[in-house]
């Protein structure tokens, strides 16, 4: 029983899913976009 | 019948027992004053090195520093299995630690660009506004503050305006720079260094609230964080002129090192703080770090003698006003009524990833989550032993500064951060093994 709540479900994590999962969440985006100012800004600065 | 004893498996939803919350959010206090006192203490050994050494080269070799620390503190507590098991559980993790690593070294860069431009006094408080965009996050995405109360609004509110207002002070006492030229640049530098700062609380909240361990959220954080320094580095440097800076500053390597390590110790209390007492809380308090800055540099490096009544009294204010609001922020922990909120806001991440409920729940709760070896393998041991050789290596060949240093003080400071880790490091280790 332990072992099988350890092991992950390797369907539900497949990379390509994962990654699905990570470019539809709005969270994502919000940091990158502001990742991405920076180093605009940054540029400007140099 | 037997089946009358039997209870649902608790879900991620299920609240969790009040005793272990209140540990848990007390933990997670306490964790917020030990980051302060090592992320402050950090500032103490970069001030040992030549002010000539270029700021992105200096920055650069603290982060080489760091990334041994975040590699070799984890394997040496608990070991790199427990980082393999949580990237099987929660791979997109990866990813994210890596997004937030890369925004640390953006805005630490900006930071050097913001002192030059406008002086510490203007450039500090900007990027200290990160903790205010950290709790409005922490509402926005994470249900943090919900149906928490008007009190606990204005303990947390208040306290962060209050350190805002400490800080500006100290930052004020502690400048000796006047404001130069490209005052917009700078200002816009600053501003920038805390949007990136409060806004890269979005990935540690997320890592969290699905129940990732800090030890292995930091040792992917810090290849975001290494590779960004590096490719920084190289551009505005290039390649040969660091190379040849980095050669020549070999007898410096080892104190800016040390500070990169002392500083992911502060890290990894504030980790903790975040995973217990969410962005809005574990924030502010490790932002207690410039009273520790500040102590190093009148105690041990007499930065302030000569200074006149008002920047005493500026210091003394600023002070006051940062310890209360800490005390504020302190005494607003989380109720039971808001986890429940936090809980809700685990329960979408573990649906959006697909992650097993009971992972998430163990880790909101700093518990263990199925089998996992706990021995240090051989690579565990070649990262503790290979950094402590590097730091021995490194110490050989560093010289100490002729700088009027006042070694009692130091000691002290030392001890009393000593204290802070092994007593918070106790109870850690007694209430969620570091989980």
């Amino acid at each position: 029983m332990l072992s099988q709540i350890a092991m992950p479900n390797s369907t539900d994590r497949a990379p390509r899913r994962v990654l699905r999962a990570i470019a539809t969440d709005v969270h994502f985006w919000i940091p990158l976009c502001v990742l991405l100012g920076g180093l605009l800004l940054l540029d400007k600065l140099s | 019948m037997p089946t009358a004893n039997l209870q649902p498996a608790p879900t991620v939803q299920t609240p969790i027992p009040a005793n272990r919350l209140r540990s848990l959010q007390a933990l997670g206090i306490f964790c917020g004053f030990a980051a302060g006192a090592w992320l402050g203490g950090a500032e103490a050994p970069i001030k040992l090195v030549n002010p000539e050494i270029s700021p992105i080269t200096v920055s650069l070799i603290m982060v080489l520093g760091v990334f041994l620390a975040r590699w070799s503190v984890p394997a040496f507590i608990r070991g790199t299995a427990h980082v393999r098991n949580d990237v099987r559980q929660a791979p997109h993790l990866i990813v994210w630690a890596v997004l937030a690593g890369c925004m640390w070294a953006v805005a630490n860069t900006l930071t050097i660009y913001a002192i030059r431009n406008v002086g510490l006094s203007i450039a500090f408080p900007l990027w200290n506004t990160n903790s205010l965009l950290g709790i409005f996050w922490g509402f926005l995405l994470f249900n943090e503050l919900h149906q928490a109360g008007w009190k606990r609004w204005l303990g947390v509110l208040g306290g962060a305006v209050c350190m805002f207002g400490g800080a500006t002070l100290l930052a004020i006492a502690s400048s000796h720079q006047a404001a130069p030229g490209k005052a917009a640049l700078g200002i816009f530098a600053a501003l920038g260094a805390g949007i990136l700062w409060g806004t890269m609380y979005i990935p540690y909240r997320k890592a969290y609230l699905t129940g990732m361990n800090p030890l292995s959220f930091i040792t992917f954080f810090t290849v975001g964080e290494l590779a960004t320094m590096t490719l920084l580095a190289v551009g505005y440097r290039g390649a040969t002129p660091l190379w040849h800076e980095l050669v020549s500053a070999r007898a410096v390597l080892f104190w800016l090192m040390l500070g990169g390590f002392v500083w992911v110790i502060g890290d990894l209390f504030q980790q903790y703080a975040t995973k217990y007492v969410g962005i809005s809380r574990g924030i502010p308090l490790s932002n207690t770090n410039q009273l520790w800055g500040l102590l190093w540099g009148i105690l041990v490096f007499h930065e302030l003698r000569g200074a006149g009544q008002t920047v005493y009294a500026q210091v003394a204010g600023g002070s006051i006003l940062m310890a209360l609001g800490a005390v504020a922020i302190a005494l607003s922990s989380a109720t039971a009524r808001e986890h429940s909120s936090w809980q809700d806001a685990a329960e979408r991440e573990s649906e959006r990833y697909g992650i097993e409920g009971e992972y998430v729940r163990a880790g909101m709760e700093g518990r263990a989550y199925g089998a996992v070896a706990t021995r240090r393998s051989v690579l565990d041991w070649l990262l503790i032993l290979g950094t402590t050789g590097l730091f021995v290596a490194l110490a050989t060949m560093a010289r100490l500064p002729h700088m009027d240093i006042g070694m009692g003080w130091a000691v002290a400071l030392a001890v009393a951060m000593l204290s802070l880790l092994a007593t918070c490091g106790i109870a850690l280790w007694r209430t969620t093994r570091f989980r």
